[in-house]
């Protein structure tokens, strides 16, 4: 038997004291395992946030969440001027109803139950509706777009852009009676392409059915956006409109002069900046976890160390006698290595289930405690205003700060930073490994001193 | 064959200094096994550390087989320690949570004996002890006192060393298993060819040795 196999075996000589010893390095490992995921699944977001929101501006009515009565839409024409200006690449318009039973022949496939008490909950904006809350149906959401393919991107409407799984799309400059349909809708509805419903007492043609991977736009129809500003009567009016900027760096710039450009009517707002107010919390709480990591591998490592040292001292006369015999101290040393080892693996093993367990509700305790005042979700969020069933919030809508009464908080950055997607990949159980050498190097470094300073002589005394 | 001249250890203490061995000069033969006694705190321990290169000697030198330990280096005084030298204390101090035959097995191993052979010296050790297989994979903590120090006399024995310091082997025991375990030494000394040094209290033990050394204050004298 070799000092590697003698320190296994010793590590469970004391049975009560090893379960103490490996439950404590285990909540250790598994406070910095879930740190790590935290960390790893916050920067990811912010990455994933960052990339989607930078170099997009979003431009809207003013005014138009600050009352309950809504601002005066913006115009195609103003929207247009837009793309003259310097690196501006592209301008994405959108103008969103929702309409209710009485405007079309579409259900909505989401559940009253769920939404109803929130839009309920709206105040006026839901008043204006004939309906008392007990009996509100939802309405259903109709996008005018001129971007299709594109109507739900930039982090708007929870994300992503619309995929068609069936049929084809419109042309950015159509004004057919067509639409495409998410797939939540047309399964609702019983809807295939070729089929129609009505809206606005007009048939609509359904030309394709997309998947957003989000219940919300999928529950969404896309039109032409010339096809909605004829039907709904607003004629060159859009609800929102999205920027896009050639680079990240020109965000700013191109912010400054639309503002100019447009003055007083409307409220622009480059989703980098916020994106980067939202991001804040994210990265105070990538920096808190850093920091609870590095702090939970040290106490970890202390633990280990103070466990050892006291091993070591209980054992004195046991190292005495073991040099007597003539043991090297290579030998001992490696002997309360591998003792401080087994403790570490049977902590990282119980702290990597533990970590992985708990890792999803610490992330999203951590997100939710320090992001909890981003109610003003970038974008993507719907709600009525005044009783002519009028939606705000079409793709890349962003309401001023503090326009937050009765906003319904799905879709848009606020959820979608929420929605921290925890993982534990190989990296996170290389970093337990790394970690659990790490402690047990440092945990056996004093003890390893200690253990050469025993003078074997001490063992011809009677204790 | 041990051959001590002028052995030499003083200890600073807080008090002052206490010359624990003074001048200590004697010799051994293989085989022989040599009583040492003394009054507490006379320097027996002291003098069986400096033999057993436990501690190391303010002056003089000692002499095993014509090898000088003062130049032995780190790596030679524990190969001594394990291969020359053999140790059997008054607490036994066996390890706790290996068997007997794993206690005897450990002193092989440090004595790099070869592998393939160490359980069957193990198993022949304990039988000359006088403990049957039916004792050898038991704990320490489940064997008699008398019992314990059999194993530590394997063990001291295991690796043929040419030296064997016994502290007090018998201060734990009573009398007449005290007799026993320094009539085994005596048996193991004679086989093994080994020099045995006891140190006891007993007037009785130590008059089974071959010969007597009495220390006193540090200063060794041999009874007639
Ligand atoms: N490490 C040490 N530091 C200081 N003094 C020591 C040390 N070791 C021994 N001494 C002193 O040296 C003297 C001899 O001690 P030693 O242990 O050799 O006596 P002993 O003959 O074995 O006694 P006992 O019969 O009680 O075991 C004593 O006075 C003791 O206090
Ligand atoms: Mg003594």
């Amino acid at each position: 038997m070799n000092a590697v196999r003698r320190g296994i075996r010793n590590a469970f000589r004391n049975a009560m004291r090893s379960v103490g010893v490996v439950v404590i390095l285990a909540v250790a490992i598994a406070l910095s395992i879930s740190m790590l995921i935290a960390r790893d699944a916050v920067t990811t977001k912010i990455n994933t946030v960052r990339a989607s929101t930078g170099n997009t501006i979003t431009v809207s009515p003013k005014g138009f969440f600050g009352g309950q009565g809504g601002g005066t839409p913006l115009t195609t024409a103003q929207i247009n001027d837009l793309l003259g200006l310097s690196n501006v690449t592209g301008v994405q318009e959108s103008l969103s109803e929702n309409l209710t039973t009485t405007e079309t022949s579409l259900k909505s496939p989401t559940l009253a139950g769920f939404l109803g008490r929130q839009f309920g909950g709206s105040g006026a904006g839901v008043g204006g509706s004939s309906s008392s809350t007990t009996t509100f149906t939802i309405p259903v959401r109709v996008t005018g777009t001129n971007s299709p393919g594109n109507a739900v991107t930039g982090g708007a409407n929870g994300g992503g852009s619309e995929k068609l799984t069936s049929g084809k799309s419109f042309s950015p400059t159509s004004n057919a009676d067509v639409a495409i349909v998410g797939s939540t809708l047309a399964s609702k509805n019983k809807l295939k392409v070729g089929s129609t419903f009505t809206a606005w007492s007009t048939k609509i043609t359904v030309v394709g059915i997309f998947n957003a991977s989000s219940t919300f736009t999928d529950s969404d129809v896309l039109m032409p956006l010339a096809t909605v500003q004829k039907l709904a009567g607003a004629s060159g009016e859009v609800t929102s409109a999205t920027v896009v900027v050639n680079t990240i760096d020109n965000v700013a710039s191109v912010d400054k002069a639309i503002s100019k450009k447009l003055g007083s009517v409307a409220d622009v707002t480059s989703t980098q900046a916020t994106a980067e107010a939202q991001l804040a919390p994210l990265n105070s709480v990538k920096t808190i976890s850093t920091y609870t990591l590095i702090g939970s591998v040290i106490g970890a490592a202390i633990i280990l160390l103070l466990s050892m040292l006291m091993i070591v001292r209980e054992r004195r006369r046991e190292v005495g006698v073991l040099k007597a015999l003539g043991a090297p101290n290579r030998s001992i040393i490696m002997q309360f290595i591998a003792e401080s080892t087994t403790f570490t693996v049977l902590g990282a093993i119980v702290g990597f289930l533990g970590g992985i367990l708990v890792s999803s509700p610490i992330t999203s305790a951590l997100v939710n405690a320090s992001g909890g005042s981003t109610s003003t979700g970038v974008s993507g969020f719907v709600r009525r205003t005044g009783g002519s069933g009028f939606t705000g919030g079409g793709s890349g809508f962003t309401p001023p700060a503090g326009a937050t009464g009765g906003g319904l908080r799905f879709g848009g950055l606020h959820s979608t930073v929420t929605q921290l997607h925890t993982s534990a990949g190989w990296s996170t159980l290389g970093f337990a490994l790394i970690a659990a050498i790490i402690i047990a190097a440092l945990g056996s470094t004093v003890a390893t001193a200690t253990i050469v300073r025993i003078r074997p002589a001490e063992v011809l005394r009677s204790e | 064959m041990l051959k001590v001249e002028n052995l030499d250890k003083t200890f600073n203490t807080g008090g002052g200094n206490v010359h624990a061995v003074q001048k200590v000069s004697f010799t051994a033969n293989d085989g022989e096994v040599v009583a040492i006694i003394g009054a507490s705190g006379s320097g027996k321990s002291t003098l069986l550390s400096l033999l057993g290169l436990l501690d190391s000697p303010d002056a003089g030198s000692i002499d095993i087989d014509g090898v000088q330990l003062a130049n032995l280096d780190s790596s030679g005084q524990t190969k001594y320690r394990s291969t020359q030298v053999g140790f059997v204390f008054q607490q036994f101090n066996l390890i706790p949570n290996l068997s007997a035959k794993e206690n005897v097995m450990l002193a092989l191993e440090f004595a790099h004996w070869p592998k393939q052979d160490r359980s069957a010296r193990a198993e022949a050790m304990l039988t000359m002890v006088g403990l049957g297989t039916d004792k050898a994979d038991r704990r320490p903590a489940k064997l008699s006192g008398g019992e314990q120090q059999r194993v530590a006399i394997a063990r001291a024995f295991s690796a043929q060393p040419k030296l064997i310091l016994a502290d007090e082997p018998t201060g734990s025991l009573d009398r007449s298993t005290g007799q026993k375990i320094v009539a085994l030494l005596h048996e193991a000394a004679t086989q093994q060819h080994a020099t045995v040094l006891v140190v006891t209290h007993d007037e009785k033990i130590a008059q089974m040795a071959d010969r007597r050394l009495e220390i006193e204050d540090g200063v060794l004298k041999e009874i007639a």
